[in-house]
């Protein structure tokens, strides 16, 4: 998979492709909208990510080029995270947006969906080690033993099995179980997997949720 | 586009003159038309006066043909050339004649007594005449007098009145720009008082301007906007400062840490602790300056609120699922007691309400309970946040909802809010036009919501 990152912020392009070339990506950087163009018109990529604010060509002009020809997914990047900004991303055709500063791992998420293409597949049944989760009966077993989780829990470990292997940030996962979309100033998604792990994890080895310090949690079978 | 100058002096200047124009005009007018008349009648006098002398002068005389024989002496008797005299015979033919201008024999109607009527023409006359019977035979005296001269003095009459009008609208115009530059005199002053008002001066005020009534009002309207000018930049100026000093704790921390790593090679572990470490605090920093911003937007005026009819019960519900595990792990029970319906935007209710649920979970007495409770207060509906437990201490009240105050003064608590939890709160109820309050005492602390109904 091809990335190309156009960010003039020389950390910011570094960290992104150590990050994404860390994950298995290939990545291309170029430091300036003009550049990007370049690039674009040169090669083919999988997915573009896009700073807004850039010298030379802005993000809108470079998105519009890419819109011309390609219909290749597009996630913007910005520090101005005001309605019209997003808005006017996502109407020259740019496929998701984030706002600066992200954390890495909401990053990664947002690029493993738009590269996934297409829907997620909506699984009716995950397993991790011995591990299952039944989405229709709604049912939960390790080692074959039952067990008893409220709906928010349920909603919990589904996310995480379902996001295997993905680092979900505290705010995803807020977002995600409860539709809190803001950032909450409270421990509650720390409360809420220590409470899952005492019914999933602390009776039985291996231990598959793992705290990612400073990024948040994600769900794996240990190394 | 308004056809006035833009210059307020300049104007009444012009009204002043207008106003001159119009009444000299009628004036003018007036005393130029009463002139007109009295000459006209008074001419009228004479031409009858001297048609009547010459009834008596005929009468006097032996014959006509006397008469005819001595012109001179008719010419003398009217002394100018602007008298006309006829003596008509029964046929219309002159008897007698003095008609310096040779104008054409008058055909005039029959009548008793003397007759006026003017007559147009080349040279425009005025007649007077009678038909008299003279040793049976039948004669016209007609009199008359041109009018040349009349005309000519009404025109020179006129011209005067014009000058005089055009002189006085010049005059009143120069006299109403002076006199209204003086009169302006005081809004001049009243902007150099308001112009030398810059940031660094806005504790002063407008003064000078009491003597005039009019400015006196718009003295004091500038004067309570600057108050409140200045009350508002205080408040930016204080909250600029407290941002500051809050950003040099994790600042400092991040700065600390780092440095004190670098000062010798350390272990993976450590450095991997000083990293995660170092997260914790730039997330501190990032959510601290997404409050900023929800903040900064919520004071602007077209601040966007999507309104949603919101069933009150399952808003507080799925906030009690997102507190629960926190709520169990302190032994605090939450209890929704919300019934009803509410316009407002789900997401900020939600955002005002997790603020105000997590400091009672934070601040409730261990094994009590959190009630969230709706009720009507006339035309406003309130959503109350209740929690028992130690009462706030009446000198943090006033200031509770201001930004970056704590009640605390040693702040960093894990999970702090950044001491602009309430301050959003109260951001996010002025934003639906309502307000917020706090109750607290012995039997614990209440936050009220107010949210006014729309009509």
């Amino acid at each position: 998979m091809r990335i190309l990152v156009v960010e003039d912020e020389v950390k910011a392009a570094d960290y992104l492709r150590k990050g994404l070339g860390e994950s298995g990506y290939l990545v291309e950087v170029a430091h300036n909208g003009i550049d990007g163009q370049f690039l674009v018109q040169e090669s083919e990529f999988d997915l573009v990510i896009l700073d807004v604010m850039l010298p030379g060509l802005d993000g809108w002009q470079l998105l519009q080029i890419i819109r011309r020809k390609s219909q290749v997914p597009v996630l913007f990047l910005t520090a101005r995270d005001a309605v019209e900004d997003r808005v006017k991303g996502l109407e020259l055709g740019a496929d998701d947006y984030l706002v600066k500063p992200f954390s890495y791992a909401e990053l990664l998420a947002r690029v493993r969906t738009l590269l996934r293409r297409g829907p997620p597949r909506e699984a009716e049944q995950f397993q991790v080690a011995d591990l299952q989760l039944d989405v229709l009966r709604r049912r939960v077993t390790r080692a074959g033993e039952r067990i008893v989780l409220t709906n928010k829990e349920f909603a919990l470990l589904q996310l995480l099995m379902s996001r295997r292997g993905e680092v979900l940030s505290r705010t995803q996962i807020a977002s995600q179980v409860w539709q809190m979309n803001f950032d909450s100033d409270t421990n509650v998604v720390d409360v809420a997997i220590r409470r899952l792990r005492a019914k999933v994890d602390d009776p039985f080895a291996p231990k598959l949720i793992q705290t990612v310090r400073g990024m948040g949690y994600t769900l794996e079978v240990p190394e | 586009m308004t056809p006035w100058p833009r210059a307020l002096s300049l104007r009444l200047a012009l009204m002043f003159a207008l106003v001159s124009v119009l009444l000299l005009g009628a004036l003018g007018l007036y005393l130029y038309q009463s002139l007109a008349r009295e000459i006209a009648w008074r001419d009228d006098e004479a031409l009858v006066g001297r048609v009547e002398r010459m009834r008596a002068l005929i009468g006097d005389s032996d014959s006509i043909e006397a008469l005819r024989q001595r012109p001179q002496l008719y010419a003398n008797m009217l002394g100018n050339r602007e008298s006309l005299l006829w003596v008509l015979d029964g046929a219309g033919r002159p008897l007698i004649e003095v008609n310096p201008e040779h104008l054409p024999v008058p055909v005039l109607p029959q009548g008793t007594g003397v007759q006026l009527r003017g007559s147009a023409g080349t040279e425009p006359a005025r007649l007077a005449w009678q038909h008299v019977m003279h040793e049976g035979q039948s004669l016209t005296l007609v009199a008359g007098k041109l009018l040349a001269e009349r005309t000519q003095m009404l025109a020179a009459y006129r011209l005067k009145l014009w000058l005089a009008l055009g002189t006085g609208a010049l005059l009143a115009f120069g006299l109403g720009w002076a006199v209204s530059q003086r009169g302006l005199r005081p809004v001049r002053t009243l902007a150099a008082r308001a112009a030398a008002i810059d940031v660094q001066h806005l504790h002063l005020r407008v003064q000078g301007v009491e003597q005039v009534h009019e400015l006196q009002q718009l003295g004091e309207a500038l004067n309570q906007m600057l108050a409140r000018l200045e009350d508002g930049f205080g408040r930016l100026s204080r909250f600029s400062e407290d941002l500051a000093h809050e950003m040099r704790t994790p600042l400092n921390n991040l700065m600390g840490q780092t440095q004190l790593a670098l000062q010798k090679t350390r272990t993976v572990e450590d450095y991997q602790a000083l990293l995660a470490s170092s997260q914790e605090e730039y997330e501190r920093l990032a959510r601290m300056i997404d409050n900023m911003l929800f903040l900064a937007r919520a004071e602007q005026p077209d601040a966007a609120v999507r309104r949603e009819t919101l069933v009150l019960h399952d808003a507080v519900a799925q906030l009690c699922d997102y507190f629960e595990g926190m709520a169990e792990e302190r032994g605090i029970t939450l209890v929704n007691a919300a019934h009803g319906t509410l316009d407002a935007d789900p997401q900020l209710l939600r955002r005002a309400l997790a603020n105000l649920m997590a400091n009672a979970l934070r601040y409730g007495a261990p094994d009590s309970p959190v009630h969230i409770a709706c009720s009507a207060a006339g035309e406003a509906l309130e959503i109350c946040v209740a929690n028992q437990g130690a009462p706030i201490a009446p000198e943090h009240v006033p200031r509770l909802f201001d930004r970056f105050y704590r009640c605390d003064p040693a702040r960093a608590q894990p999970g702090d809010s950044g001491g602009l939890g309430l301050a959003i709160v109260r951001s996010i109820t002025q934003m639906h036009g309502g307000s917020v309050r706090v109750e607290t005492g012995d039997s614990g602390t209440r936050f009220v919501l107010v949210f006014p109904r729309r009509a």
